[in-house]
């Protein structure tokens, strides 16, 4: 329809949002799928022979993928049911400590379980050594040690998702089941947790993706044991010379194969399996109340936090304090000259961490405002535009980052015209893209608590469009946009397996500074730079107290 | 066309399903229109159409003497620009802004400063019995306050034509009835123009110059309120307005009778009947549809035989249920203690109480 005085604003940012998203998320999906076919300049099928061929790698991806992933979700789930519908004592603050591994990257988590149990040199040895006389207790630079930590790292997803659908779920139908003789345990079974699929098996997919195209973990306890994985494939392609850019691509596209499959199975079983009764409406849930055991419960729930986060942040400070590693009391001595060197000798880091901040502001300020305008267009004028970007904003749940990485490096060292490869605006559009889900999804959840005709009553009142969204939605969503904005914040400058592929020397981020003194092995200067990548991540979470994680993810 | 708001021919559909199809009707300066209806029928599409709110698919929309909308020429004002107000069902007040905000928004909007506005703000507060609620926070309200606020949002941007979208469906039995009254009587002193929606026929009746009753996304019947009740076209409207006694017939025109016709009903009963359309093509199966209140019982003498099935003693009135055949009618009427249940009844009708109804 043709219409006077020219196209109307909400039209123009509809047509802009397709033309955005198509940019961020098609372009490197499509540029993934082409590199693979391309070797050399010419189409050949000698990188996907060579793929195919690494049975072994492609057997350990799918160890870590399948591994990490019931793990993470049965512990997850275990901790959601103990926390948010038992009876057991500290479950409010258990379930505020139980999320914290999202703000510790998987990295640093698995820096400090490695000196904790790498066979050699690992802390638990050696004390057990030096104690009980006994050799090399634990090791984790196995595949075991990957899904272990891996797991750890990831819990707080299935736990929130689940928790969330918990508390959600109408309790009468679970006390209608009881009423009708069931017991406590087979009202659960029967009623509960096929109510529960969705979140779980929702949980388990983004897990799943995460796990699949994993680079940290299993690059720092795998990559020493020869235990290699798709993720550190990629990285060792690129890194090689000369580089192998269609192998690494072909790795991607098999992985997105994996991966979305699986999603697309998941929409199909979802589409027959979504139960009306799991509303978004939040019921105050019935405790159950199972007596004595409720304290083991609490010990399950401490112990989890302990391992996942009290034991690698100690071990952390402690190395970042000591003057070097060792278990010997008499040689110790504790100063803060590994932060001196950090902040004041060691080269990279005012780089590394200017880079991170301007790319954790810029990464939260554009993912809100890129969120609200999407989700405004997916909530508040459905129809077929809206549903194109509601699907490609969600793609990305699809995409391990590494592989979003690699389509956009293939993209950006051709592209002259949009000249982004070696500056920070790159790792910029791959945070951005691997975000974006989260933002939308925060937005649309703000924007269905909002009622329509707020924003009706300032159209009828003479506010334009572009007015409307500033002085009513802007102010009305604002608590849920601080809270995606410290999210965001906190996500990007943790960052690290795009960024491994993404970053050249003058656009080095905090992770990837981290990484290299890892790989420099460097180790009290690593655990120095770590505590500090870590303080900025927790005075962000303080100064936005409020903000919280639990309604943005899920 | 002498219509402040005339809409034609408007089409409102999602997808393949049309919500609102062939709507037609206009508005005289200062006269209230009131879109009636169950829910679903489109009467609120229709309003947020005319609104801008709603792109209609097809249809032209003229607001003293501009056209806002027009499919045939792509023409779709934005709803801002169509100098129409509005208030809504869920009252939308802003939370985070004060009564005063709230109120003076339209000024903020064209960039009139706080001051100037306030006279303005401050009128429209009178208006609604809220002076000296200004600086209160808006989320601090009551519901009915809420309303008033609306309202007054509604008032103080000197709007051409004011639409309200079942303002009352939220207040409580009492405070609705007086809000009712209020409203009525300060649309009279302002002498706006508006559109009302609503499901309630009492709040119509009481608002309304002229009712347009909808169903499935069309118009079934316009007219001023007496005439609405007095001869309801349709089945439809008839049952939706209350009309008890609706019965089946099979309509036979009365040679020289003008607009009477005679109806059997089932069990061969007859009634003589009136036609409200003036057409005298009556058609051949319809239905009658009479009101409790117009049926005459008698113990003896003429009319048609019927049995006292059931009664409902209320105080002032009593239900009575008659069997006559297969078909049973309602009578009201003042009780009567010899018509107890069994009894053996006459019944009557006055034809020009007893209407035919179309489909």
């Amino acid at each position: 329809m043709r219409l006077r005085g020219g196209v109307s604003t909400e039209t123009a940012v509809g047509a802009g949002l397709a033309v955005v998203v198509t940019w961020l998320v098609i372009l490197p999906l499509a540029a993934v799928a082409i590199g693979a076919a391309t070797d050399a300049g010419g189409l050949s099928a000698r990188p996907f022979l060579d793929v195919l061929g690494s049975t072994r790698i492609i057997a350990n991806t799918a160890i870590v993928g399948v591994g990490t992933t019931v793990f993470a979700v049965a512990l997850g789930g275990a901790l959601a049911l103990a926390l948010a519908r038992i009876d057991t004592p500290g479950r409010a603050l258990l379930s505020r400590l139980v999320t914290l591994p999202l703000y510790i990257t998987p990295l640093l988590t698995a820096i400090a379980w490695a000196w904790l149990g790498s066979p050699r040199g690992g802390l638990i040895n050696l004390l057990c050594r030096r104690l009980l006389g006994i050799d090399s207790l634990v090791n984790l630079e196995t595949s075991g040690g990957v899904v272990f930590v891996a797991a750890l790292a990831y819990v707080p997803l299935p736990f929130l998702l689940i928790s969330a659908a918990l508390r959600s779920m109408d309790p009468a139908l679970e006390e209608s089941a009881r009423i009708h003789g069931a017991s406590t345990f087979q009202s659960l079974r029967i009623v509960t947790l096929p109510l529960m699929l969705p979140a779980i098996l929702g949980s388990a997919l983004l897990v799943f993706v995460q796990a699949m195209g994993l680079f940290s973990v299993p690059a720092v306890l795998g990559m020493p044991s020869g235990f290699y994985v798709a993720g550190t494939e990629i990285y060792r392609s690129l890194n090689n010379f000369p580089p192998r850019l269609a192998q690494a691509a072909v790795w991607g596209l098999l992985l997105l194969t994996v991966t979305a499959g699986l999603t697309w199975l998941q929409t199909r079983f979802l589409r027959r399996h979504s139960y009306a009764t799991v509303t978004g409406k939040a019921f105050r849930p019935r405790m159950l109340e199972i007596g004595w055991p409720r304290h083991l419960l609490a010990v399950f729930a401490a112990f989890y936090v302990a391992v996942a986060v009290v034991l690698p942040v100690a071990t952390l400070l402690w190395a970042a304090l000591v003057n070097f590693i060792t278990v010997d009391p008499d040689l110790m001595e504790f100063g803060f000259k590994h932060f001196r060197y950090v902040l004041f000798e060691y080269p990279k880091t005012y780089l590394a961490m200017e880079n991170s901040l301007i790319l954790g502001v810029a990464t939260a300020t554009l993912g809100c405002a890129l969120g609200l305008a999407l989700s405004w267009s997916i909530v508040r004028r459905p129809g077929r535009l809206s549903a194109y970007l509601d699907q490609v904003s969600m793609f990305p749940l699809a995409m391990p980052s590494m592989v979003l990485a690699l389509g956009l490096l293939w993209v950006y060292v051709r592209a002259k015209a949009l000249p982004v490869y070696g500056t920070i605006a790159i790792l910029l559009i791959a945070y951005l893209t691997h975000y974006l889900p989260i933002a939308v999804r925060a937005g649309s959840g703000a924007l269905r608590q909002l009622h329509a005709e707020l924003e009706d009553a300032a159209r009828m009142t003479g506010a334009t469009w572009s007015k409307t969204i500033r002085w009513i939605t802007l102010p009305l969503t604002a608590p849920t946009l601080v809270a995606t904005w410290s999210l965001l914040f906190i996500l990007s400058v943790q960052e690290i397996s795009s960024s491994i592929l993404l970053y050249t020397s003058r656009t080095t981020v905090l992770s990837v500074a981290v990484f290299d003194l890892w790989e420099a092995g460097n180790v009290n200067a690593l655990a120095a730079l770590s505590v500090i990548q870590l303080a900025i991540t927790f005075l962000v979470l303080l100064a936005f107290g409020r903000a919280r994680p639990r309604e943005v993810v899920a | 066309m002498s219509a402040f708001l005339a809409v034609e021919g408007l089409g409102v559909s999602y997808g393949p399903i049309a919500a609102v199809e062939g709507v037609a009707f206009s508005v005289e300066r200062g006269e209230h229109l009131t879109l009636l209806g169950p829910s679903g029928c489109g009467k609120t599409t229709t309003l947020r159409a005319v609104a801008g709110l709603e792109t209609p698919s097809a249809g032209r929309i003229v607001i003293d003497g501009a056209p806002v909308f027009d499919s045939v020429q792509g023409l779709n004002v934005p709803p801002e620009k169509r100098g129409l107000s509005m208030v809504f069902q869920s009252y939308a007040i802003w939370p985070h802004m004060s009564v005063f905000d709230n109120v003076g928004f339209a000024f903020r909007v064209r960039g009139i400063g706080r001051e100037r506005a306030r006279p303005a703000v401050e009128r429209a507060l009178a208006l609604v019995d809220l002076a000296g609620f200004a600086e209160r926070p808006a989320s601090r309200l009551s519901g009915g306050q809420q309303q008033r606020v609306a309202l007054a949002r509604a008032i103080a941007c000197d709007s051409k034509v004011m639409l309200l979208d079942e303002p009352l469906s939220n207040l409580d039995a009492q405070l609705r009835i007086a809000m009712r009254a209020e409203l009525s009587e300060l649309r009279r002193r302002l002498g706006m123009t508006s559109v009302y929606v609503t499901h309630d026929q009492e709040e119509a009746f009481a608002l309304s110059d002229r009712i347009a009753v909808m169903r499935g996304g069309r118009i079934e019947q316009l007219g001023s309120p007496a005439e609405i009740y007095a001869e309801p076209r349709t089945r439809f409207v008839a049952g939706f307005l209350g009309m008890r006694n609706i019965i089946d017939a099979e309509l036979r025109p009365l040679a020289g009778q003008g607009r009477y016709v005679e109806a059997r009903l089932a069990g061969d009963i007859v009634l003589r009947a009136r036609d409200p359309v003036a057409d005298g093509n009556a058609p051949r199966a319809a239905a009658i549809g009479v009101r409790p209140v117009d049926i005459r019982l008698e113990t003896a003498g003429d009319g048609i035989t019927g049995v006292v099935a059931r009664s409902l003693f209320l105080g002032d009135v009593a239900h009575y249920y008659v069997r006559s055949g297969p078909i049973e009618i309602c009578v009201h009427d003042r009780p009567r203690p010899e018509l107890s249940d069994g009894r053996e009844v006459r019944w009557r009708v006055d034809p020009d109480r007893c209407l035919v109804l179309r489909e």
